[in-house]
C-alpha cells in the first residue's frame, strides 16, 4: 500500500494551568492519503485545533506540551525535527489557514507584501517573479483586478476576500497538505458556500490533500471524503463521509446530526438536543468521556474507555461499547 | 391568524439611518448608513417571526428599533395599536415590561460583578415583581422554568457555561411578563449540542407562557426550525415574507432562492443531487446602496429595469410578500 502522506499515532497534548493539567488530545491515531479531503468534527474545546496545531508544534509550550506519539509526514515525524527544517515544512508543504482572516494577516502590511514574503522565503523566487505570481493566486482565487489590489491593506478587503487572500497565501507554495481551521465560521452563507466551492476546486485541479476542521457537520458533507468526530481530545468516530451520515455508530455523533434543524425538516419537528455539557478536560471521566450525556450508558461504560474498534467494514471506527445496538437503532 | 386584532406589532415604513460625520471640527454631515430602509410587517400573538439575513443587513438593528433602543429617522411601530414612536420616556416604559430582548452574546450582555439573582432582579426593580410574589420567590420560580438549579442566584456569570449564561438571559427577559420577546441571534455563539438545547427550551416557553418571538438569525435552517412565518432581509430591506414552508417550497425572490441553497446540508444525499446558486461578490455597503434594486449587484437574473426602478415590496399572494420585478414569473 502507498505510504499515506500524513500518519498521526497516538498523539497526546496537555496544557498545565494554574487548575491542573488540561488534557485536551488524549491518544489520538489516524492518516490522511494524498489528495484526501478530512473533515473533523467536533465543539469547542473537543481538541480539534489543538491537534492540529500540535501536527507543526505551533501550540505555546509552555504552557502546552506534547506528551507523546508521532506525527509522520512523508515518513518524517515532524514532532523530532529541528526548528530549521520544520520552517521548511510549516507554510511550504504543509500551510494552514485560520478562522479569523483578520487576526490571521498582519494589519501593517499589504496583502500582497504578506503573499510575496512566503514566496521569496519558500520558492526562492526574486521580487518580480514573486510580485506577478501573488497577482495571479489573488485571481485565481476571485479578486478581481488582483494586480491592483495586492497594494491594498487587509482592511480594504471584505471578510470573504481576506479569506480568498489567506488562501491564496498557504496555496502560494503549492502545499501537499492544507489545513484549514474553521475557514469559513465568521463568514457568511453565501461567502460560505463561494469559500467551500473554491477549496473543493483547488483541491481537485492540485491533487492537494485538505483538513477542514470545522463545528459544523453540513459544510464537511459538502466536500470531505473522510470524517473523524472528536469529542474530549479522543476520536470516538471515523469513518468515510456517507458512513457517519447514513450509518452512524457512535451517540455523540448521533446528537450532534440530531440537534441540527434541516432545512427541508417537517413543521413541528423537535431537534434531539444532547444534555448536559462536554467534560472538564482537566478532571476526565475515568471511564468513556461521553457518559453523562449519553442515553446508551451501562456499568462498563462507566469503568474504562472503549477501544477505537472497526464497526463492521468500509474503515468504519468507532469508540462506543455499544455500537452495534446503536447500528440495530438506525437501521430501525 | 390574520385579522386585525391578532397583530401584536405593527411595523409601518421604518427607516434607521446612522450618519457618517467627518471632520474633526465641523463634523459635516457626509452621508448615512442606511441600516433599516422602509421596512413594514406584523408581528402576530403567540407566533415566532423570523427574521433571516446577512452581517449588515439590518435585521438587528431593526429589533432594536422596534424598543426605541436606537430612535428611528421615521416610521411607526404600534403594539396592539399605540403608536410606540409617539410616547415620551415614562410612557414608554410601561410598554418596555412587555417587551423584552435576549442578546447575542452571553458573556458581554450580563454584568461580571453582579450575581445571577441581582441580574434577575433589575427588571423585576424597574417594572415591579407581577402577580403580587415575593421577588425572591419570583427569581427562584424563573431560574426553575429555564432549567437553571435555583440554588445558583448567588453566583455569578463567570461560574456558567455559555448555554446556562443565555439560560440566564432568558430568565431576564422573562421575568417581567413580557408578551414579546425579541431574540437577537440567541442561539450563534453557542455550540451545536448547545444550541439545540436553548432552542428546545424557548419553544417549550413558547407554549407555556403564550409568547409572541422576533427571532433573529443568520442560520437559515435554525429560523426555519423555530419560525411560523420567516422574513428575509438584504442591506436594509425587506426581500421576502412567507408562511415557513411556502418560502422553503416556493420562494420568489432570487435572493432567497440562493440564500436557501447556500445552506450546507448534513446529508451527502442531498448535497449531491441539489442545485447550488453561488453568487458572486460580496454585499454592497449600505451607505451607498446600488440604485434601483438592492440586490442588483449580485443578482443572477439582473434585467435593465433593476438598475433603474426600486421594486415594490407587494403581497403577492395571500400572506406571501416579495420585492422582486419578476417574483410573478416565478409563480
Amino acid at each position: 500500500m502507498e505510504q499515506p502522506l500524513l500518519e498521526i499515532n497516538d498523539l497526546r497534548v496537555t496544557f498545565h494551568t494554574d487548575d491542573g493539567t488540561v488534557h485536551a488530545v488524549n491518544g489520538v491515531s489516524y492518516s490522511i492519503d494524498k489528495g484526501e479531503v478530512l473533515g473533523v468534527v467536533g465543539e469547542s474545546g473537543c481538541g480539534k485545533s489543538v491537534h492540529a496545531l500540535s501536527i507543526m508544534r505551533l501550540i505555546p509550550i509552555p504552557p502546552g506540551k506534547i506528551e507523546g506519539g508521532e506525527v509522520l509526514f512523508y515518513g518524517k515525524d515532524l514532532l523530532k525535527l529541528s526548528l530549521d527544517d520544520l520552517r521548511h515544512v510549516r507554510g511550504g508543504q504543509i500551510a494552514m489557514v485560520f478562522q479569523d482572516p483578520m487576526t490571521s494577516l498582519n494589519p501593517a502590511y499589504t496583502v500582497g507584501y504578506q503573499i510575496i514574503e512566503a514566496l521569496t522565503l519558500h520558492k526562492r523566487l526574486d521580487q518580480n517573479q514573486a510580485r506577478e505570481r501573488s497577482a495571479e493566486l489573488l485571481s485565481l482565487v476571485g479578486i478581481p483586478e488582483a494586480k491592483r489590489r495586492l497594494d491594498d491593506y487587509p482592511h480594504q478587503f471584505s471578510g470573504g476576500m481576506r479569506q480568498r487572500a489567506m488562501i491564496a497565501m498557504a496555496l502560494s507554495c503549492e502545499p501537499s497538505l492544507l489545513i484549514a481551521d474553521e475557514p469559513t465560521t465568521a463568514l457568511d452563507v453565501t461567502i460560505q458556500a463561494q469559500i467551500v466551492d473554491l477549496v473543493k476546486r483547488l483541491q481537485s485541479n492540485y491533487g492537494m490533500a485538505v483538513m477542514w476542521i470545522t463545528h459544523d457537520l453540513g459544510v464537511v458533507a459538502e466536500l470531505a471524503h473522510k470524517i473523524n468526530v472528536m469529542y474530549a481530545g479522543y476520536i470516538v468516530e471515523r469513518g468515510h463521509a456517507r458512513d457517519i451520515f447514513k450509518r452512524t455508530r457512535h451517540p455523540y455523533t448521533l446528537g450532534l446530526l440530531g440537534s441540527l434543524p434541516r432545512l427541508d425538516e417537517a413543521p413541528g419537528t423537535r431537534l434531539l438536543s444532547i444534555p448536559g455539557l462536554p467534560p472538564d478536560l482537566v478532571d476526565l471521566p475515568k471511564g468513556c468521556p461521553f457518559v453523562a450525556r449519553c442515553n446508551y450508558i451501562t456499568d462498563i461504560c462507566l469503568e474504562s474507555m472503549p477501544p477505537l474498534e472497526s464497526a463492521g467494514d468500509n474503515d468504519h471506527l468507532v469508540a462506543c461499547w455499544h455500537w452495534s445496538a446503536i447500528a440495530e437503532g438506525v437501521a430501525k | 391568524m390574520s385579522a386585525e386584532s391578532d397583530v401584536l406589532v405593527k411595523v409601518q415604513n421604518l427607516t434607521k439611518y446612522f450618519p457618517i460625520h467627518k471632520g474633526i471640527l465641523t463634523q459635516r454631515h457626509v452621508g448615512d448608513v442606511k441600516a433599516v430602509d422602509d421596512v413594514s410587517f406584523e408581528i402576530f400573538r403567540g407566533e415566532t417571526l423570523g427574521l433571516v439575513g446577512e452581517t449588515g443587513c439590518g435585521k438587528t438593528t431593526v429589533g432594536r428599533t422596534i424598543l426605541r433602543l436606537y430612535e428611528p429617522t421615521s416610521g411607526h411601530v404600534f403594539f396592539e395599536g399605540s403608536d410606540l414612536m409617539s410616547l415620551n420616556e415614562s410612557g414608554m416604559r410601561s410598554f418596555r415590561k412587555r417587551m423584552q430582548m435576549i442578546f447575542q452574546d452571553p458573556y458581554a450582555s450580563l454584568n461580571p460583578r453582579m450575581t445571577v439573582g441581582s441580574i434577575i432582579a433589575a427588571p423585576l426593580d424597574v417594572h415591579g415583581v407581577p402577580d403580587g410574589k415575593g421577588k425572591n420567590e419570583r427569581i427562584e420560580e424563573l431560574l426553575d422554568m429555564v432549567g437553571l438549579n435555583p440554588e445558583f442566584v448567588n453566583r455569578y456569570p463567570h461560574e456558567f457555561s455559555g448555554g446556562q449564561r443565555q439560560r440566564i438571559g432568558i430568565a431576564r427577559a422573562l421575568a417581567v411578563n413580557p408578551d414579546l420577546i425579541i431574540c437577537d441571534e440567541p442561539i450563534s455563539s453557542l455550540d451545536v449540542s448547545i444550541q439545540a438545547q436553548v432552542v428546545n427550551l424557548l419553544e417549550d416557553l413558547q407554549q407555556q407562557l403564550g409568547l409572541t418571538y422576533l427571532f433573529i438569525a443568520h442560520d437559515l435552517s435554525m429560523v426555519r426550525h423555530i419560525s411560523d412565518r420567516m422574513a428575509v432581509m438584504y442591506l436594509g430591506k425587506i426581500m421576502e415574507l412567507a408562511d415557513r414552508n411556502e418560502i422553503y417550497l416556493r420562494p420568489l425572490h432570487p435572493y432567497t432562492q440562493a440564500l436557501m441553497s447556500a445552506v450546507p446540508v448534513p446529508d451527502p444525499d442531498v448535497v449531491e443531487n441539489r442545485h447550488r446558486v453561488i453568487l458572486e461578490g460580496d454585499l454592497p455597503s449600505p451607505s451607498n446602496p446600488p440604485v434601483g434594486c438592492n440586490f442588483n449587484t449580485r443578482c443572477p437574473f439582473v434585467k435593465d429595469i433593476c438598475l433603474q426602478e426600486e421594486p415594490q415590496y407587494v403581497e403577492l399572494q395571500p400572506g406571501h410578500w416579495v420585492a422582486c420585478h419578476f417574483a410573478d414569473q416565478n409563480l
